[in-house]
């Protein structure tokens, strides 16, 4: 034994092997440690920063409100809940917060899931689930999307970014094979470039051909529509799109997903989507922390308002200065430089002067869009604010940018 | 480790089209006498300028040919690594100059051949190089049908920058050119004459939140495999005819089907029931076989389905398939570089019946496809 004995394989060699492809081409993650709470500024590796890259729009995890609620409820109720929903594992924290939910996106019902990824991840495929139906994608589609589309059997086809008309090809195209079901699915907010889907348009289409609506917005949760209530309320169209899916993990500072939208969605949703009912549910302190972000938005409109001034303000300053901010109309703004290494000595310079900004680039964006990536925070003051902006110009016109 | 790039020029390439004729294959000195000037030199000059201009990597070694084959215009440009392994004799250069100097080139390990010229030159290259190292072409002939060529010289001068900065990849390009015997019987007909290597944009998919993975050409061509073959299981009672070009020819490979890469090739309940067929083979066929199907992929540099290199697919043809039974399929890739899908049926009926139909689903990986606009105008 032991000599002659040849190994038939390395069962983990790649581990190893892999990663370190991975390096050798700058493609690994180099993880960030943030000492401290989220904040718009924040401890980032010991150095302090003004955080421009995080999602937590509206500030709210830091809020006394939801960290009470976090607290109490804790207290009340333990720190997990002991199984999945569906069999041991729903509270009335979990009820109170779909009621909740629903009652801000004016939809009849809603369910909230472990994370936005699960929701995607378990809802889409089930949605679409046969090789007879259709989902319909834009192109520029967030990843969870993606990954909840290919589980499905159904045939997929994608249009380009935000074109209803090209959507409406598909759409006729396809309605020759007569498919049993069509689902549509776009980003709400798109990430990249902060532009919004024309919601309205896509849900009338979609209702001439008999089409599925479903609209993920996690970006848009929290910034967008009335008092931040979405996508739905920015077009006036709330509980006509069939799936409002969204998340509490940005704007609204705790973590999580959900759906809004009818009584039967939800039903169907929760016997069918597998994420939400092989994992267990979410503990006590998320759940009611969730609410709590719910009644704030409802309750304090002024967290909306001053990030609308901020953002309002920043875009102003970073335009009239000269630089190319794309069309967003949302918390994120791009600050669209051209090429990658551009962006990225941007970004190196703007978090050696302590603003906390990443670049994107090419496969991202294109070629020659490279971009840092702004996403604005309720949270910050004109001070801070003036200083980025000083900091942005500054660093433009040595980088010849400006 | 430095790069290598193989560089010849055609300096007669183009000098036909401005003076009216359809190529200069032949027809230098008439082209001469009718006053073309030539064109060739300043295109590669300018090309090799703007690379340089945006280059800032390690060192270049270009292998070229004496004089206006390649030497003059890399000095003019302002290259100083220059290894001239070929000297052309004679007044004017011909095809076999191009020939020659690619042996040559070969033999140098080059990691591309970047040459200036037209369909004609792209042929001489590839007679040679066949799919050995890629092959970028600068636009400066008459014809340029062929997919190696980058649609300007300041697209051209990018490529070469982002495939030596590994952005981009090699994918197929096919080789195209004026079928000559048809062409003195009267008949203006461009045949595919192979694939060869070419320089494309890789296909990427999303693997994290702000992070991208390009995923080879063959895994894209592996989801078209797939299906095809469930398209083909579900319709067991149909003919399916087998068009040209690479991304097919991978399809038939994967089904253990002997296709001709070139040609039109039948296969019913998966197995070949006709190679290299033509247009009265394919008649005969679809009479004994009335339900069928034809997968096509876009061609040459211009997206063409129908019209250039597969004429066997005459009007008749495709009006007995049927519209509806056209199944074009695309590398994701192939549809950056052509965002359009063009037919040129030669039957003015059949292109307005395209036109009508505006556009296209055209298959673009497994269970996925997209809409693509359909031009019926002339190149």
């Amino acid at each position: 034994m032991g000599e002659n004995l040849t190994m038939k394989r390395n069962p983990t060699a790649f581990l190893k092997e892999e990663y370190e492809e991975l390096v050798k081409n700058g493609f690994d993650w180099k993880l960030r440690e943030l000492q401290g709470p989220s904040k718009p500024k924040v401890t980032v590796d010991g150095k302090e920063m003004i955080m421009l890259c995080s999602n937590n729009y509206l500030n709210l995890s830091n809020h006394p409100k939801l960290i009470e609620a976090a607290i109490e409820a804790t207290k009340t109720h333990g720190s997990g809940s002991g199984s999945v929903r569906a069999i041991a594992g729903n509270m009335d924290l979990h009820f109170e917060l779909e009621e909740a939910i629903a009652k801000f996106k004016k939809t009849e019902a809603a369910l909230y899931y472990q994370t936005g990824f699960a929701t995607n991840a378990g809802l889409i495929p089930q949605l679409a689930p046969a090789k007879e139906d259709l989902i319909i994608s834009d192109e520029l589609n967030h990843g969870s999307i993606i990954d909840g589309v290919r589980l499905s059997k159904a045939q997929r086809a994608v249009y380009a970014h935000c074109d209803v008309g090209e959507l409406e090809k598909v759409l006729i195209e396809s309605e020759k094979k007569n498919p049993r079901r069509i689902l549509i699915i776009t980003d709400g907010v798109f990430s990249m470039d902060g532009d919004t889907a024309p919601m309205d348009e896509i849900v009338k289409t979609a209702q001439e051909f008999g089409a599925m609506t479903y609209v993920d917005d996690c970006h848009g949760e929290g910034v967008i529509g009335k008092e931040g209530r979405g996508i739905g309320s920015k077009f006036g169209i709330e509980g006509k799109i069939d799936v409002e899916m969204g998340t509490f993990s940005k704007a609204l500072g705790v973590v999580g997903g959900m759906i809004a939208g009818s009584r039967d969605l939800v039903n169907f949703a929760l016997n069918k989507s597998r994420t939400w009912l092989l994992s267990g549910s979410a503990p006590p302190a998320t759940t009611a922390a969730c609410t709590a972000a719910i009644h704030v938005l409802e309750n304090e409109p002024q967290h909306v308002n001053t990030l609308w001034d901020n953002i309002n303000y920043f875009k102003k300053e970073l335009i009239s200065m000269g630089f190319d901010c794309g069309h967003s109309d949302t918390a994120i703004t791009p600050v669209i430089v051209g090429e990658s290494h551009k962006a990225k000595d941007l970004s190196d310079e703007l978090i050696k002067n302590g603003i906390f900004a990443l670049p994107i680039v090419f496969p991202m964006v294109a070629r020659d869009k490279a971009r840092i990536r702004t996403m604005m925070n309720a949270g910050l003051t004109k001070e801070d604010l003036n200083y980025c902006l000083e900091k942005f110009e500054k660093i433009g016109k040595e980088l010849k940018i400006l | 480790m430095t790069s290598r790039i193989g560089f010849i020029v055609n300096p007669v390439a183009g000098m036909g089209g401005k003076v009216g004729l359809k190529g200069t294959d032949g027809v230098l000195k008439e082209a001469l006498s009718l006053g073309a000037k030539p064109i060739a030199s300043s295109k590669a000059v300018e090309t090799v300028e703007e690379f340089l201009s945006n280059y800032s990597g390690e060192e270049i070694e270009w292998v070229t040919c004496s004089g206006e084959m390649g030497y003059n215009e890399l000095k003019k440009a302002g290259v100083k690594n220059i290894d001239v392994i070929y000297e052309h004799t004679g007044k004017d250069t011909t095809s076999l100059d191009t020939e020659n100097a690619c042996k040559k080139i070969l033999e140098k390990n080059v990691d591309l051949i970047l040459f200036c010229g037209g369909d004609g030159t792209a042929r001489d290259v590839f007679k040679v190089v066949k799919n050995k190292i890629p092959i970028l072409g600068i636009p400066s002939g008459v014809k340029m049908h062929s997919g190696i060529f980058g649609i300007n010289t300041s697209a051209v001068a990018k490529m070469l920058h982002e495939f030596l900065n590994k952005s981009l990849t090699i994918g197929d390009a096919e080789i195209m050119d004026l079928d000559e015997e048809r062409y003195r019987r009267g008949e203006w007909n461009i045949k595919l004459f192979g694939i060869a290597k070419g320089i494309v944009e890789p296909t990427y998919v999303q693997v994290g939140k702000t992070s991208f993975e390009s995923v080879s050409d063959n895994e894209i061509k592996d989801e078209l495999a797939e299906h095809i073959f469930d398209e083909i299981n579900q319709n067991s009672n149909y003919l399916y005819l087998f068009g040209s070009g690479g991304t097919i020819d991978y399809i038939a490979e994967k089904m253990n089907i002997k296709n001709t890469l070139l040609g039109i090739d039948a296969v019913y309940k998966n197995k070949l029931v006709g190679n290299d067929l033509n247009e009265k083979s394919i008649l005969e066929l679809l009479k004994k076989y009335p339900n069928a199907k034809v997968i096509l992929s876009p061609i040459g540099a211009q997206g063409f389905i129908l019209g250039r290199g597969n004429l066997q697919l005459s009007p008749k043809v495709i009006r007995k398939i049927g519209l509806d039974n056209i199944i074009v399929i695309s590398t994701p890739s192939k549809l950056v570089s052509t965002p359009f899908i063009r037919v040129d049926t030669g039957d003015k009926k059949l292109d307005s019946d395209f036109v009508e139909k505006e556009f296209m689903m055209v298959v673009i990986g497994y269970r996925l496809s997209r809409v693509v606009k359909i031009q019926t105008n002339n190149f």
